[in-house]
């Protein structure tokens, strides 16, 4: 018995000959064909009349170069897939080949990892008094649809959502988290005698005891407080060391970008914890496409879709974000004109339904 | 290479013999999965498909094992050229209008990781010359000095390439 579909052929080219091409036709062919693209200009004349020749001594030589030049002609059908950018394709081949080093670097990351959970295992006055007045360094980060719970040394807890990566920079006087990227929850435990700080590339916000989340994503800093209030002080600010600052309450959300503090929204602050608390993206009249935005942000894989066929749908909804599946299912239930085709478990299409069935 | 159907029946030999084997040990190493189920139905379609003379194999379950591991190894590389090539067009189509169509995708997708199989076995410098020249469009001669070797070495590796990755677009 032979195992099911044992005969099915993937993924070749037809290939119309009868028999294999010799190896040394096919050496001459590539030979020619390498020396097509040379780049010195005579060479490339003299190998384009002489492969022509060589062409016509054999039919099995035109067959080889043919067949040869098909290699050539798939690169370019690579690229032509994304208009002739090659970096897509380009990234994909590197990350194949990487294969070698990638265990090396795995274990130098794995060393590093290890350092800094001890670090973090050992209560912060321990570590003061083995580097005071140093301060303590810690990275923590999460990839793709991992949600991470920390409860820092001083006794404040950080959620950490989908892809985010954060520096603690804790010391005698100021406790620092700098959010590199993604979005965390954070539970500031009061210390009257240590600020605690959250800087961005885009701001700083100052709080003394207080929950809130800051999402920081393309230049953009969000701040939306949940309980109590903070001061943000924006880029320019900190590095005058202004003493100007804006006042954020709860209920209340800010952006920070280059240009400045944004006006203050108003937000549903119970919505938002339980959002945190169960792991739920809720959305009021916002855009589809920022919806996929954040699904993508929470899923292996990709969901790909064309921002300006999908633009003008606004909605409202509640979603799983340790689902993204069933976030997707829920997503089509409430949208019936957007149709979702699974191609790979890494690749998920979203575009207009056709108009009528 | 063996008369098609001689090398037919030596492939269900080997099967009837030991495919319940192989999917055992495969269970002990991956978890019995369907995974495991999926990996022994695809190495035996690789044994079919490669045409390898199997008469006088005596140590057949080592052959299983190793076709496995390999298959393994090639599916793990398959899977990061699928992850890095959907990253990078998920940034691409954030900036550009209209996204390639899901089969254009898929097309170069296979066509990729059939040229990752090819150029995965070449030395560096090979692969790297050929990525340069072929999918950058760098010329020979900043290649070679890029690599540090002469115009003609970067030629013997672009035909070494050009030779690899057709066996494996054709095979």
């Amino acid at each position: 018995m032979l195992p099911p579909g044992a005969h099915r052929l993937n993924g070749s080219l037809p290939m119309p000959e009868k028999q294999p091409i010799p190896d040394d036709i096919a050496e001459q062919a590539a030979d020619w064909i390498v020396r097509l693209t040379a780049g010195d200009a005579t060479e490339r004349e003299q190998a384009q009349s002489g492969f022509e020749v060589w062409k016509k001594q054999h039919p099995l030589h035109a067959e080889a170069a043919a067949s040869l030049q098909q290699v050539i002609g798939r690169v370019n059908e690579v690229r032509a897939t994304t208009h002739g950018n090659p970096e897509p394709a380009h990234a994909a081949l590197k990350a194949a080949l990487a294969e070698g080093n990638r265990s090396r670097r795995r274990f130098r990351k794995t060393v590093a990892t290890l350092v800094v959970a001890c670090a973090l295992l050992l209560p912060a006055w321990q570590l003061l008094q083995i580097y005071p007045p140093a301060y303590l360094m810690a990275d923590l980060r999460t990839t793709t649809g991992q949600w991470q719970t920390h409860d820092l040394p001083d006794g404040t807890r950080i959620t950490l959502n989908s892809i985010s990566a954060v520096n603690l920079h804790f010391d005698i006087e100021r406790r620092i988290l700098e959010l590199i990227k993604g979005e965390i929850l954070v539970d500031v435990a009061q210390d009257t005698d240590r600020p605690f700080l959250i800087e961005t590339a885009e701001g700083s916000i100052q709080a003394l005891g207080t929950r809130f989340v800051v999402d920081r994503h393309e230049q953009t800093t969000t701040l939306t407080m949940l309980e109590s209030k903070v001061s943000v002080q924006t880029a320019e600010q900190r590095a005058e060391h202004s003493h100007e600052s804006t006042l954020v309450q709860a209920g209340e959300r800010i952006h920070i970008t280059a240009q400045g503090v944004s006006a203050i929204e108003t937000i549903d602050t119970r919505t938002i914890s339980d959002a945190w608390q169960y792991r739920h993206l809720v959305v009021q009249n916002r855009p589809l496409t920022e919806v996929l935005d954040e699904l993508n942000r929470h899923r292996r894989g990709h969901i790909l879709y064309d921002r300006a066929q999908l633009q003008g749908i606004d909605m409202a909804v509640v979603l799983p974000l340790d689902d993204t599946d069933r976030a997707l299912q829920l997503l089509v239930d409430s949208l019936p004109m957007i149709r979702i085709r699974t191609l790979t478990p890494y690749l998920v299409l979203v575009d207009l339904a056709p108009a009528s069935e | 290479m063996p008369p098609p159907d001689i090398h037919c029946k030596q492939v269900e030999t080997l099967y009837s013999d030991h495919h319940r084997w192989l999917r055992g040990w495969l269970c002990k190493k991956l978890g019995c999965s369907e995974q495991a189920a999926d990996l022994v139905h695809d190495t035996f379609l690789r044994i079919l498909n490669s045409g390898e003379v199997l008469t006088g194999l005596t140590k057949p379950r080592a052959y299983l094992t190793t076709t496995a591991k390999r298959l393994l190894i090639d599916r793990a590389r398959h899977r990061r050229v699928e992850q890095s090539y959907l990253d990078e067009l998920a940034l691409m189509t954030a900036t550009m209008e209209g996204a390639p169509s899901p089969e254009a995708i898929l097309m170069a997708l296979e066509a990729l990781k059939q040229l990752s199989d090819a150029l995965q076995s070449l030395p560096a410098n090979a692969s790297e010359a050929f990525l340069q020249h072929y999918l950058l469009d760098e010329t020979q001669p900043a290649i070679a000095a890029r690599l540090g070797v002469s115009v003609r070495m970067v030629q013997k590796y672009l035909a070494q390439a050009l030779l690899c990755c057709h066996r494996a677009l054709t095979d």
